[in-house]
């Protein structure tokens, strides 16, 4: 079972690392087995509790971008009316709904599969110096990144996310069923893969996430209100709470953070990190 | 072939919609045997089978609506 004590660390921890591309799953496995918590990853009241958390995350998320969602969302219902994607807003809603369908499939048909085989301290710890990797790798490999950005935000991002492009950012997200890999981490990196200044590429991370984490949450809330919710209920409102208040300071923090910074002190921290955990669960 | 396409597009989404509400309502054993997930001695609903085969179905029939629409020409500056 998880105490009070433990959702609210849990909760403050799940709102940071979910939106920082550090792997929120990652570190909640790992933290659980440093401080000798009995909570693994895959057990019922864990997963209860994380719709919870997920669920505020998603909500600060929604809240935060409240403005571009309405446009977006006005955006979709002209494409659909006048049959073609003629404006920014429409083809910024479509390419989320295009990088939402391969990101829900993959998510849906390998979370379960992924979750129990990778559930070590041990595994996550190595999967986190390889989400290191992955942004530090992304960071390298990008074109040369754009300068004097001006304008609207959404409109950028619209014009430069080709269809094909927009499907692998979504599917590369599902690489954090992994625990140590990071969702944000994977969309951010592709956001740079395909010319997206830092910025961008977070805000478009931040949108893409805003309806999977939704859904996931969704898709379990009828287990926080059944059985297997008894008993943990109130723990998971505790860090529902911590985790939107987290949540809405990382994003506030990370809109300004890319506005001149990069993924790489990301990438160290996760190599770090992983690379000291790593060496700690196997002496 | 652009009819036939979306004609494809608009059937096959159909399907698969019939498909997401077959995986809803009848339990693994009841599923007819080609169906993932089929199992005679479960009586678990697939309902994540179910959500992946709707958006899959939503998605051509998206595709099928702006396929099929009509060319609008631009007018002259």
């Amino acid at each position: 079972m998880i105490s009070y004590w433990q959702a609210i660390v849990l909760g403050l921890l799940q709102g940071v690392s979910e939106l920082f591309p550090i792997s929120s799953l990652g570190h909640s496995v790992i933290l659980a087995q440093l401080l000798g918590w009995n909570i693994s990853a895959n057990s019922n009241f864990f997963l209860t509790f994380l719709v919870g958390t997920h669920f505020a995350t998603a909500l600060v998320l929604l809240g935060f971008f409240w403005t571009d969602w309405v446009r977006i969302v006005k955006g979709l219902g002209r494409s659909l009316r006048d049959r073609e994607i003629a404006d920014p807003d429409a083809r910024l809603a479509w390419l989320l709904i295009v990088a939402t369908i391969p990101a829900g499939i993959l998510g849906l048909t390998l979370e379960h599969k992924l979750r129990s085989v990778f559930t070590s301290a041990t595994s996550a710890s190595i999967f986190l110096m390889l989400n290191g990797v992955m942004l530090y790798g992304a960071e390298l490999l990008r074109r040369r990144a754009p300068t004097d950005e001006a304008g609207d935000p959404d409109a950028r991002i619209a014009e430069r996310v080709g269809w094909p492009q927009t499907g692998a950012i979504g599917a590369a997200q599902s690489v954090a069923l992994i625990p140590g890999f990071s969702r944000s981490g994977a969309a951010m990196g592709g956001g740079l893969l395909v010319g997206l200044s830092n910025i961008d590429a977070a805000r478009f991370a931040f949108l893409l996430a805003t309806p999977i984490i939704f859904a996931a949450a969704v898709l379990k809330l009828p287990d926080l209100f059944g059985s297997t919710g008894d008993g943990v209920r109130g723990q998971t409102f505790v860090g529902a709470i911590c985790s939107a208040v987290t949540a809405y300071l990382a994003v506030r923090f990370l809109m300004r953070f890319f506005h001149t910074n990069r993924l790489t002190p990301f990438a160290i921290y996760c190599l770090v990190a992983g690379f000291a955990s790593l060496l700690y669960f196997v002496s | 072939m652009k009819r036939a396409i979306t004609l494809a597009a608009i059937v096959l989404g159909i399907v698969l919609i019939v498909v997401a509400i077959v995986y809803w309502v009848e339990p693994a054993k009841s599923l007819p045997g080609f169906f993932p997930g089929e199992d005679s001695h479960s009586t678990t609903h697939h309902v994540k089978h179910g959500i992946a085969a709707f958006l899959v179905g939503l998605a051509l029939l998206a595709f099928a609506w702006f396929y099929s629409a009509p060319k609008k020409t631009k007018p002259a500056a």
